[in-house]
C-alpha cells in the first residue's frame, strides 16, 4: 500500500459517497421542475437564501431542513417493532447507495506503476455485488409495509416484493447476456471493452451490441427502483401511497431519498453497463493519455463557447418578467454566477494549458484523463436521470396485472432468448 | 328497431400497438417538446408570478370581498331587514339594526358585521338583498390578517370597499 494508493481509495470513496448523495437535492430539485416543464409550469422556484435562488435548487435543502425538524410521530395502533419500523426505511437507503459503490467513474489511474482503480469500494466482482445488494432494498419496504399493520401498506409491500421476483429474473438474464458478451464481471472492464468499435464505426457500447438485452436491461431496472410506470407499490390513487402510508418526517424522507438513490444507481449502471460508462464514444483511455494534448487543445477551445452559450441563457431565463418590478436580485445574481463561472473556465483553461505545454507532466496528465472522464460519468448520469424523469411524466403507472404479465409472459422469454442468441454467437465467433 | 350501430374502433390488436414502445416513444417527443421549449424560455411560460404579478383576469361576475353599498348622499343603502343574515348558510352575518333619523328610511343597521372566516361566499347574501345594499363585486380575493378578530369585517370597513365595475351607488335605494 503506497500513500498514492490510499490518497486514490480516499478520493474515489468520497467522490462515490458525494455523487449518491448530493445527487439527491439535485434530483428532488430536477424533478419537481422537470415536471412543472413539461406540464408548462414553473415548478418551485421561489426559495432563495439572500436573493440567491440557483434556480430553485434551494428548496431542496429548504425541504431537508423541515423533514428533519417534523415531529417523529408513530400511529398508536403500531405496539411492538417500533426500532424495526424505524430501521425498514434506512435498509432500503443503504442498500440503493451501497449498490452505487461499485460503479466506476473513471479508469484506473496508473501512479508509479501502480494502476489504481476509481471505484469507490476497489472490487472486480461490481455485477455480483450489484445484484446481491441491489435486491436487498426490497426488505426494507417489505419491513415497512409488514409493520405499519396497514392494509394499504401491507398491499404495497406485496406488490413491491412480487414485482422484484418477477422483474429480478429478466434482469438477471440480460445481465447474464452481458456478462457473456463481455466476458467479465468487472464494471470497469465493461466499460474498457465497449471503447472499442463494432462493424468499423460504431461505438461498441452494449446498445449497439446487444439491443434487445439492452431494453430489457433498462425496463426491468425501472421496475427494480419502483418509479413510473411501475409505481404500482405506491399507487396512489388505489392504496394510499402503498408501503409509505403509515410514514412520517424523516422515516418517510429516507424512504423518499432511497428512491432517488436507487434511480441515481439504476441511470449509472445503465450507462456502465450499455452507454459506455465514463468513456466518450470512440475514445479509449489509450488513446486520452497518449493525444491528450489534441484533446486539450478541442476543449480549451469549445469550453469558452459553451460558456458563451450558458451564460446567454442564464441571464435570459434569470431575468425577471417585464410585469415584475420588484425583484433586483435576479440581475446581482446573474452577475454573480456569471463572474464563477467565467473564473472557473479560466482556471480550466490555464490548467489544461499548463499540461499541453509542459512536456513531463505524466502524473497531471493522467489526473486531467481522470478529471475528464469523471466528467464525461457525471454529464452522461444527468442525462439519464432526466430521461427517468421524462419517463415518469410522460408513462401512466401499469395496472398491476399487466405489471406481472409484461415481466412474466414477455420479457422473461425475450430475455431467456436473448441469452440462447448472445452464446450462440460468442461460441461461433471464438 | 331502428338504431344507428355505432362500432367504435379497438385499437392495442396490431403489432405495433402490442410492442407499446412506438406509444412510449410518440409521448416522450412530446414531453421533450415541451420541456426544451420552456427550458429555453421560462419567461414564456404561461403562470403567473403571484405576489409580483396580479391577476388581471377578474371578471365582473366574480364573487370577491363584500360591500356595503352608498345612496346617492353618500349615506348607507342598508336598511337592516336582516334578509341577508336569513339567506346565509354559514350564519356568517351579525346585524343590529336601530332607528334611522334622517328620514330616508325606517331602520338602519348599528352593526353590520360579516365574519370572512366563516363566509362561503356563495352570493345568497347578495341575491337576497332587496336594496341592493350589499355586493360582492370588490373583486378583493385576498384578505390578510394576524388575528382572527380582523377577519371580522365591521360596518365602516365594509363601506369603505370600492366596486370594481364601475357601479358605485345602490341601484335600488336612491
Amino acid at each position: 500500500m503506497s500513500l498514492a494508493s490510499i490518497i486514490v481509495a480516499i478520493i474515489a470513496f468520497a467522490l462515490g459517497a458525494l455523487l449518491a448523495l448530493l445527487m439527491i437535492p439535485v434530483l428532488v430539485w430536477l424533478e419537481r421542475r422537470g415536471a412543472g416543464l413539461i406540464q408548462d409550469r414553473l415548478g418551485p422556484n421561489r426559495t432563495n437564501v439572500g436573493g440567491f435562488r440557483l434556480g430553485g435548487v434551494v428548496q431542496s435543502f429548504a425541504d431537508v431542513v423541515k423533514l428533519v425538524l417534523k415531529e417523529e410521530y408513530y400511529p398508536s395502533h403500531i405496539k411492538e417493532h417500533r426500532w424495526l419500523l424505524m430501521l425498514a426505511p434506512a435498509i432500503t437507503f443503504v442498500a440503493a447507495l451501497l449498490a452505487f459503490m461499485v460503479i466506476p467513474f473513471a479508469d484506473n489511474i496508473t501512479i508509479d506503476g501502480e494502476s489504481l482503480r476509481m471505484q469507490a469500494l476497489p472490487v472486480d466482482y461490481g455485477v455480483l455485488w450489484f445484484l446481491a445488494i441491489g435486491a436487498i432494498g426490497v426488505i426494507g419496504i417489505f419491513l415497512g409495509g409488514w409493520l405499519s399493520h396497514n392494509k394499504y401498506s401491507l398491499l404495497g409491500a406485496s406488490r413491491a416484493g412480487s414485482m422484484m421476483i418477477s422483474y429480478e429474473l429478466p434482469l438477471g438474464l440480460s445481465i447474464v447476456a452481458f456478462v457473456v458478451t463481455y466476458n467479465t464481471i468487472d464494471f470497469n472492464a465493461m466499460v474498457q471493452w465497449q471503447s472499442g468499435t463494432v462493424l468499423g464505426f460504431l461505438p461498441a457500447w452494449g446498445i449497439i451490441v446487444q439491443p434487445l438485452g439492452a431494453i430489457i436491461l433498462i425496463i426491468a431496472l425501472f421496475a427494480e427502483t419502483n418509479r413510473a410506470p411501475f409505481s404500482v407499490s405506491e399507487g396512489e390513487s388505489e392504496i394510499v401511497a402503498g408501503y409509505m402510508t403509515e410514514y412520517t418526517a424523516m422515516k418517510f424522507a429516507m424512504y423518499f431519498m432511497g428512491e432517488y438513490v436507487a434511480m441515481n444507481t439504476a441511470s449509472a449502471v445503465i450507462i456502465t453497463m450499455i452507454f459506455g460508462g465514463y468513456q466518450l464514444p470512440w475514445v479509449s483511455t489509450a488513446m486520452l493519455l497518449e493525444h491528450f494534448n489534441y484533446f486539450a487543445w478541442v476543449i480549451m477551445l469549445i469550453l469558452p463557447i459553451i460558456l458563451y452559450f450558458v451564460i446567454a441563457w442564464m441571464r435570459k431565463n434569470n431575468s425577471v418578467r417585464p410585469t415584475v418590478i420588484s425583484d433586483g436580485s435576479r440581475e446581482f445574481e446573474a452577475k454573480v454566477l456569471t463572474y464563477a463561472m467565467i473564473g472557473m473556465a479560466l482556471l480550466i483553461e490555464g490548467i489544461l494549458l499548463y499540461l499541453t505545454l509542459s512536456s513531463d507532466a505524466v502524473l497531471g496528465t493522467a489526473i486531467a484523463v481522470t478529471l475528464l472522464q469523471v466528467v464525461v460519468f457525471v454529464l452522461k448520469l444527468m442525462l439519464f436521470n432526466l430521461f427517468f424523469i421524462l419517463v415518469r411524466w410522460t408513462l401512466p403507472r401499469f395496472r398491476y396485472d399487466q405489471v406481472q404479465s409484461l415481466g412474466w409472459y414477455y420479457l422473461l422469454p425475450l430475455s431467456l432468448l436473448n441469452l440462447f442468441i448472445t452464446a450462440i454467437v460468442v461460441v461461433g465467433v471464438n | 328497431m331502428g338504431h344507428k350501430i355505432k362500432v367504435v374502433p379497438r385499437h392495442g390488436a396490431n403489432l405495433k400497438d402490442k410492442l407499446y414502445l412506438p406509444a412510449i416513444y410518440q409521448g416522450m417527443k412530446i414531453t421533450f417538446k415541451h420541456l426544451i421549449q420552456n427550458v429555453s424560455d421560462s419567461n414564456g411560460v404561461d403562470t403567473l408570478e403571484y405576489p409580483e404579478e396580479q391577476p388581471g383576469d377578474i371578471t365582473d361576475r366574480y364573487r370577491g370581498l363584500h360591500r356595503l353599498t352608498h345612496r346617492e348622499d353618500e349615506t348607507i343603502a342598508c336598511v337592516a331587514c336582516f334578509m341577508c343574515a336569513t339567506a346565509c348558510p354559514a350564519n356568517c352575518i351579525f346585524i343590529e339594526a336601530t332607528e334611522r333619523k334622517d328620514g330616508e328610511d325606517e331602520k338602519m343597521p348599528k352593526r353590520f358585521a360579516i365574519d370572512t372566516l366563516e363566509c362561503v361566499f356563495c352570493g345568497y347574501c347578495v341575491e337576497a338583498c332587496p336594496c341592493d345594499a350589499i355586493r360582492m363585486d370588490t373583486g378583493i380575493f385576498s384578505l390578510l390578517g394576524n388575528r382572527r378578530e380582523d377577519f371580522v369585517l365591521e360596518k365602516d370597513q365594509l363601506l369603505a370597499h370600492k366596486g370594481a365595475f364601475g357601479e358605485e351607488n345602490s341601484r335600488a335605494r336612491k
